[in-house]
């Protein structure tokens, strides 16, 4: 029933070998690991996502290392809500060798639980390919690496350059608090939106707080909040929500009932000046029509106290991992490096779906400008963060943080009354 | 002449009663066409329809577009392939495993027959969200034991069994209660012509069962095509799930399609809406059977 990529039948000497391989790599994975690529039989591959773009990308990176390596690959693809959802049954059941996943407490938690295979060994080759800031994203508390990256984007402030040119406003040199509340407040008089916003979902709000609270108490306080280090009833978060609070003015009033791509069509029909999210959304705009894409553009949030300046970004990175329950460890290793490395990222790109990867090797002149500009922000922040619900507890980010947003907005003046809950629902949250 | 207006009253007042119970009914059966009148609305339109003027606008197109492409993207033959060597089997042991716990439990006494009953019985009540990790480790063990993880976990059989295991509780209630009306001396001279046990089931009891049979079967089909929760957690391989995962398969990531997804929604459902028409009488007195007991 798998799917074949490379149209191979799966002959019976095959089918023995992989059954003798599984064997094996339940027995003693470690043995394997220092086999040579190239012989490590039979590998699957895990997509979290049946998307079209996304799929033919995957495949083109699928294609590619058997063309390389005459390994024998299955591709196995898994809607991305269910594969997320049952992760953790599927890392300690019958997983694929190399699947695809996300950085930071996502990948830690699993690795915490020892799921998922080092890979140190395809970091020492691949690693000069990568900013520091990559790798940190890639190492579990052990200090070693279990991630290889694939792609990331960066959450900034977006807004379309024909719209400021014609309410005559120079959005570009938006740089502190200050210029941000005096363009809102432009736009505000001139009967517009200055902040498209939403928060149905109960995640896109989200990534508001990451950027306040980076912005206003720095990388560290934000990274201690959300593993427990820090109160949430402390008088620094109280003053993040003091600034968010000054923004809702500027807000759609209906902020609860659009979820992200409602608030996207406020920034594509131009009622809306400015909207803060995930650059990803820039496929929406290149499906409604070049022209609009042509017309984004980002810029990192403003800087809110001088001492942090705009030194953090909220940019989750995709990428791949090897779960230790696989038949195949080494072979799921030798693909995730394949990934990591400027050959398999070549190959993805060649399939000619947009890409800002990881890779320092990657070849940036088919960038376009929005894509330059993507880079540029990136380049402006020394610490990464990988999206609030990345970044913690995953029964605290869902369940807990997302309400507690979402009643905020019903009731701003609740802010302490919600803290309040919020910290006593983390203290009652089992140990891990 | 007391009598007659009294009796026009009486008549009045039953009218007003009548007219009431009409307008209760027909609310409730308002309320519980909506959802699916509205399923079949939403996926008749367009989503750049909707993008362009709301939910709550006037349809400027009704089309089949969406049932086209969520044909398309759900890979329907291998979908409903799955579920039927899901489906198939599970109900047919089910049947024939609740069948034989009915007819031991009701035929033979012995000290624990009611203590069995009520523990299959009870052990339906349990709610699959309670028990999956324990069946979920369950099945790693037993597949470790054996050297193939895949023997139970990921695999169609494995399945096939947790549902078996789930149902048959409720089959043998149900067939249980039926049994019971069946005259006691039908067994009785079974025995004394010298059927054995296998022939008093297999040739006596069972072709009596078969209303309740047929009744669980369409009962048991439903509920066994429509799950959802088994298949995903004790499954990794998508392409080896139901049906009703398939549907995931019209999400996207970020965006999901509304109006396509209740297209696939609507074809998903028609298996069941078929089983449910064509065995529309024996889905009834499903209902009601065992309900009143002889």
């Amino acid at each position: 029933m798998l799917n074949k990529i490379a149209g191979h039948e799966v002959d019976r000497r095959l089918l023995l070998k992989g059954a003798a391989a599984g064997g094996l790599g339940i027995a003693g994975a470690t043995m394997l690991a220092g086999c040579a690529p190239g012989s490590t039989g039979p590998i699957s591959f895990g997509a979290r996502t049946v998307d079209e773009s996304p799929t033919i990308q995957l495949k083109g990176l699928v294609d590619a290392y058997i063309a390389k390596t005459g390994n024998e690959v299955t591709y196995n693809a898994t809607e991305s809500n269910a594969f997320q959802n049952n992760l953790s049954q599927y890392l300690q059941g019958t997983p694929d060798d190399c699947f695809q996943w996300m950085a930071g407490y996502r990948m830690q938690f699993f690795a915490d639980q020892g799921l998922l295979v080092d890979l140190s060994d395809a970091w020492n080759e691949i690693g000069d390919q990568y900013n520091e800031s990559y790798k940190i994203a890639a190492t579990a508390a052990d200090g070693k690496q279990y991630f290889v990256p694939q792609s990331w984007y960066p959450w900034g402030l977006h807004f379309r350059k024909s719209m400021m040119a014609e309410i005559g406003m120079d959005a570009d040199s938006v740089y502190n608090w200050d210029d941000f509340l005096a363009a809102l407040g432009e736009m505000k008089a001139k009967g517009l939106i200055g902040l498209a916003s939403a928060d149905k979902g109960g995640w896109e709000a989200m990534g508001m707080f990451d950027i306040l609270n980076a912005r206003i108490n720095g990388y560290q306080f934000h990274v201690d909040l959300l593993a427990g280090r820090e109160k949430w009833t402390d008088d620094r978060v109280k003053e993040v929500f003091r600034h968010w609070e000054q923004l809702l003015p500027f807000m759609n009033t209906n902020v609860l009932d659009l979820e992200w791509d409602g608030a996207m069509q406020l920034l594509l029909q131009k009622q809306a000046g400015f909207f803060f999210n995930g650059s990803w959304f820039g496929a929406n705009f290149l499906e409604q029509s070049q022209e609009d894409y042509d017309d984004l553009w980002i810029i990192p949030f403003p800087e809110i106290n001088p001492d942090n300046a705009r030194d953090t970004i909220d940019a989750p990175i995709d990428g791949f991992c090897v779960a230790k329950n696989g038949a195949n460890n080494a072979g799921g290793a030798d693909l995730a490096k394949f990934a990591g490395d400027i050959e398999g990222v070549q190959a993805m790109l060649d399939t000619g779906i947009p890409m800002t990867s990881a890779n320092n090797g990657q070849d940036r002149s088919s960038y376009d400008a929005f894509q330059l500009q993507q880079v540029a922000v990136m380049d402006e922040a020394k610490y990464i963060t990988q999206f609030l619900d990345r970044d913690t507890r995953p029964d605290f980010a869902g369940p807990i943080i997302g309400p507690a947003f979402q009643s905020w907005f019903k009731d701003p003046s609740s802010t302490d009354s919600i803290l309040e809950s919020l910290q006593s629902q983390w203290d009652a949250l089992p140990a891990l | 002449m007391t009598s007659l207006v009294k009796d026009q009253k009486t008549k009045n007042s039953q009218k007003i009663k009548d007219r009431f119970i009409s307008a209760f009914i027909g609310i409730f059966a308002i309320v519980w066409l909506f959802p699916i009148a509205w399923t079949l609305f939403s996926s008749l339109r367009p989503y750049k329809d909707i993008r362009a003027n709301g939910i709550l606008s006037w349809p400027s197109e009704l089309n089949f577009d969406n049932y086209i492409e969520a044909i398309e993207r759900m890979e329907l033959p291998r979908y409903f392939y799955n579920t039927a060597i899901i489906t198939l089997p599970a109900v047919f042991l089910t049947l024939f495993f609740g069948s034989l716990m009915a007819f031991v439990v009701t035929r033979y006494s012995f000290k624990f027959n009611v203590a069995m009953l009520l523990l299959f019985t009870a052990g339906n009540m349990l709610p699959a969200q309670l028990v999956f990790i324990p069946v979920f480790k369950m099945y790693m063990a037993i597949g470790d034991l054996v050297g193939d993880r895949r023997i139970l976990y990921d695999n169609p059989w494995g399945i096939v069994l947790i549902h078996v295991a789930f149902q048959m509780g409720f089959a043998t209630f149900v067939l249980s209660s039926y049994m019971k009306t069946i005259p006691k001396e039908i067994s009785e001279s079974a025995q004394v012509d010298g059927a054995s046990v296998f022939t008093h089931f297999f040739r006596v009891m069972l072709p009596l069962l078969r209303p309740p049979l047929a009744s669980l079967a369409v009962l048991m089909t439903t509920w066994i095509y429509n799950d959802f929760f088994w298949a995903l957690v004790l499954m990794s391989t998508d392409n080896k799930r139901p049906i009703t995962s398939a549907l995931g398969r019209l999400q996207g990531e970020f965006v999901t399609d509304y109006n396509l997804l209740a297209a696939g929604a609507m074809i998903a459902a028609i298996p069941t809406l078929l089983v449910f028409f064509v065995l529309r009488k024996q889905f009834v007195s499903g209902l009601t059977l065992g309900a009143t007991k002889g």
